[in-house]
């Protein structure tokens, strides 16, 4: 269908003048892409679509939403009143605004397990290094938007949340304060932090398609990993991007939108996980819920701060959680890519991905001791994992690598 | 164990773990449950009297305007019903208790939540509401008056006077103030999210849709890859 | 693959796909475009109660009804008589151009008065040109406007933008370049003073 579509004349006078059959060609139907991708290549074009999903929703509900913490009657607020008039009055508001609440927890599942491929099939490794680096990036700023507009909706989670986190950027030494006034232009967190994370969360997808433009630019640069992490060599073991996986990967979408409508439609707070049951509180800055936790999707990341007594090591611990990530490619020292071939680093890269479960579970329920220790077991195993990693091609016995995919 | 598998048992557990774990009411008794139908016109317009004839008393739902009141088919009161129901507000007004929050204050010691959300506000939903308008007990420990102590309530001592006068109530009334204290709730449940029972009706037809287009592009892809060997 | 057969399964794959994506995506466009509508409290804030007695004889008030504004007028007797003895200066004495033929209570004789009352004009104070607001300029000012307004105009109201005039029911005259009469907008008396609009 593409092939006709580029042979008709209105596509030759575009072409003339933009040269996209020579984009097309290089991007889509000559793009060579190994045949022995799985079902976990999926992920990538699923985080675009969500990504779009996100863009979407997000411009709609921005007509409607107010970002003011004025108060209003029975202690809600402009900004409360906006959400429920879009839940209530907004034709099909409820539609969109459950979209892009559950398309934001669907981001990080579909994320994380395109990072989990990533980690297992060791996509990262040379030559994709600045590949998984723009890739971190993303994630970064993922989290930095999700942050941003779950203050939005001004509940007792949001007021919370933001509160805390904004906290953790004044344990800082000397810039603390000064990051912390930055983000909430004010002694607490309140209508001028409201203004700026609305803006803020408007920013941060368009940053993320551009830097989401650049991550698919290098991978077309590098090409494809596979499952047994061997280069491949075009030809007989590639063939091209269209048709082939853009049908597979249109499958997937509707895998995922079977996923994502089921829970939209009939599911939307997810028990609680995609939409917190205080945040249906208004936000009250004389007091705090009895038990509060981020989004599941930050949980992780909560238990590494919370396993330190010290405050400022609690939160140096969460930068590095994420900052060593940006190192991973130059860690990893063995010249196998895939865990297939590499007995030890299987074991490790799962370990490491219940760990992280394990430590999204702790960072979700009340501190007990247990869980606390439990907590602090995972997040040495956390940086364990990584720390390990230069020394585990020195041991490792790879089995043997196939002559080709 | 093959990666995939490994994901697939993960995956499925968590999903099948996750709306469960939320559910837990904290700080108060297992609650009990409240059969609530939120398709049922009747039960819901039931606990739409006993909230303005009772709830209404102190507590608002802002959020609830009249007007709403004739156009969600879930309710469906005529205009005379509602013109009668509002007296002199407008018929944009929500459903706004007459007690002021300074004289509540000064009663109660605190305002009467706004019942709007209510239900997706507290753990348990429509089972804490029923649970704590039939909770009402005397203190086993005799520490707490008669009146203000909740079995359900998290740390029992409660503001809210016993509203359907459960404490002492005569045998056989107790299933006319389940019902009542279930119907409430119904309704309570309904305006938490009235585009609940379109949400679901929309959905089927989604959900039909989405799987015969997954049918179809899976025969596709299948017959696109079938001369690819791999 | 070089079989018929399996080119026309492959096609109707294809098309059936494509079909369904489009359907798909035809019918996610509703709820998106649907949601710029007026929503729900917009739409039941439709409707302006307001009572014309509290106008005083021969002012002029401005109300709003849906965000826009409405002008009340109570017409003295002399005001009402001069709707009358200047038709051919008007593009459409008899509104049949736009909306108001429709109105029930439009009997003929209510034509040159455009309202259910004669007394009280209620129309939308929206210049038909471009939808400036018409400064009401009825005949006992006639001396301080001056050289604005035409000698022969017997007054009513004029658009500061474009020079647009109308009578004192609010149709327009001849050269200007409003295309019609100011328009009016469904309402009723609930009482004898009380009227409901929208």
């Amino acid at each position: 269908m593409l092939e006709k579509m580029m042979k008709t004349k209105l596509f030759g006078w575009i072409d003339e003048r933009t040269g996209a059959e020579a984009i097309l060609k290089s991007q889509l139907t000559e793009y060579q892409v190994p045949k022995n991708l799985n079902y976990m290549w999926n992920f990538g074009s699923l985080a675009l679509l969500v990504l779009v999903l996100q863009i979407l929703t997000g411009i709609f509900l921005a007509m409607y939403y107010k970002p003011s913490a004025a108060l209003t009657m029975g202690g809600y607020t402009v900004a409360f009143d906006s959400v429920e008039r879009i839940m209530r009055d907004v034709n099909f508001g409820w539609l969109i605004r459950y979209m892009h609440a559950v398309g934001a927890s669907a981001f990080f599942v579909v994320v994380y397990m395109h990072i989990g491929r990533g980690l297992y099939y060791g996509s990262y490794k040379g030559p994709r290094e600045l590949l998984w680096i723009i890739g971190v990036v993303i994630l970064l700023i993922m989290q930095g938007a999700a942050f941003f507009g779950y203050l939005l909706p001004w509940g007792q989670m949001s007021f919370w949340g933001a509160t805390v986190i904004t906290n953790l950027f004044g344990a800082l030494p000397v810039i603390g304060g000064f990051l912390q006034e930055v983000l909430r232009g004010g002694f607490a967190v309140g209508d001028p932090t409201l203004n700026r994370f609305f803006s803020l969360h408007y920013l941060f997808p368009l940053l993320l398609a551009a830097i989401v433009g650049g991550h698919v630019h290098a991978l077309h640069v590098v090409h494809s990993n596979n499952p047994t992490g061997l280069d491949v060599h075009e030809g007989k073991s590639t063939i091209p991007f269209h048709p082939y996986y853009t049908i597979k990967d249109a499958f997937g979408v509707g895998v995922f939108l079977l996923f994502y409508c089921y829970v939209v439609f009939f599911n939307p707070q997810m028990g609680g996980y995609f939409i917190e049951v205080d945040n249906y509180v208004p936000a009250d800055n004389l007091q705090t819920p009895p038990h509060i936790a981020p989004v599941w999707y930050l949980t992780p990341w909560y238990t590494i701060l919370r396993s330190f007594e010290s405050k400022l090591l609690g939160v140096v611990a969460m930068g590095a959680s994420l900052a060593i990530l940006f190192l991973l490619p130059f860690l990893d020292r063995s010249k196998v890519r895939s865990a297939r071939y590499r007995p030890v680093y299987k074991q490790m890269v799962y370990l490491f991905f219940i760990t992280v479960i394990v430590l999204g579970y702790c960072g979700h329920s009340a501190p007990t001791p247990t869980l606390k220790l439990i907590g602090q077991i995972a997040t040495t195993y956390y940086f364990a994992f990584f720390l390990l990693l230069p020394f585990v091609h020195k041991f490792e016995k790879t089995k043997p690598l196939p002559e080709e995919i | 164990m093959k990666f995939k598998h490994f994901l697939t048992v993960a995956g499925m557990a968590l999903v099948l773990a996750l709306p469960f774990a939320a559910l837990a009411n904290e700080g108060g008794a297992a609650l009990k449950h409240a059969e609530v139908n939120t398709a049922d016109r009747d039960q819901i317009n039931r606990g739409l009297t006993v909230f303005t004839e009772v709830c209404m008393g102190c507590h608002s739902a802002k959020y609830v305007t009249y007007k709403s009141l004739i156009d969600y088919p879930e309710i469906g009161l005529t205009r005379e019903a509602v013109d009668e129901l509002r007296g002199d507000k407008p018929i944009t007004s929500g459903l706004i208790s007459d007690l002021s929050p300074e004289d509540a204050t000064v009663s109660y010691g605190k305002v009467p939540p706004d019942l709007s959300l209510i239900v997706n506000a507290r753990r348990g939903g429509a089972n804490y509401v029923y649970s704590i308008l039939t909770g009402f007990e005397k203190d086993p420990d005799g520490k707490i008056p008669d009146g203000t102590f909740n079995e359900y309530f998290p740390g029992h001592r409660i503001a809210m006077p016993d509203p359907l006068g459960w404490l002492d109530h005569d045998e056989a009334d107790t299933a006319v103030l389940e019902a009542q204290a279930k119907d409430v709730a119904a309704f309570l449940t309904f305006i938490g999210d009235p585009h609940q029972n379109e949400r679901h009706a929309i959905g089927k037809y989604v959900m039909i849709f989405l799987i015969l287009l997954t049918i179809v592009l899976y025969l596709l892809k299948k017959e696109v890859w079938k001369d690819i060997k791999h | 693959m070089s079989d018929t057969l399996d080119h026309t399964r492959r096609n109707f794959l294809y098309v059936a796909a494509g079909g369904m994506g489009a359907v798909a995506a035809g019918a996610a466009v509703v709820p998106f475009i649907g949601s710029m509508l007026p929503a729900a409290d917009t739409l039941a804030a439709s409707k302006t109660e307001y009572d014309v007695s509290t106008v005083e004889a021969g002012q002029l008030v401005v109300i709003q009804w849906q965000g826009k504004p409405v002008f009340v007028v109570n017409r003295t007797p002399e005001l009402l008589k001069e709707v009358d003895g200047h038709d051919e200066m008007l593009k459409d004495p008899n509104s049949e151009e736009i909306e108001d033929v429709s109105a029930e209570w439009m009997t003929p004789e209510n034509r040159k008065y455009r309202a259910i009352k004669p007394e009280y004009l209620i129309v939308v104070a929206s210049c038909t040109h471009l939808g400036c607001i018409p400064l009401y300029k009825p005949s006992v000012g006639r001396k301080e406007w001056g050289d604005s307004v035409p000698e022969n105009w017997p007054g009513g109201w004029h658009c500061p933008c474009h020079g647009s005039l109308y009578d004192i029911s609010a149709r327009v005259i001849n050269g200007s370049p409003a295309p019609h009469n100011l328009h009016l907008m469904p309402y009723k008396y609930l009482s004898d003073t009380k009227v409901v609009i929208g």
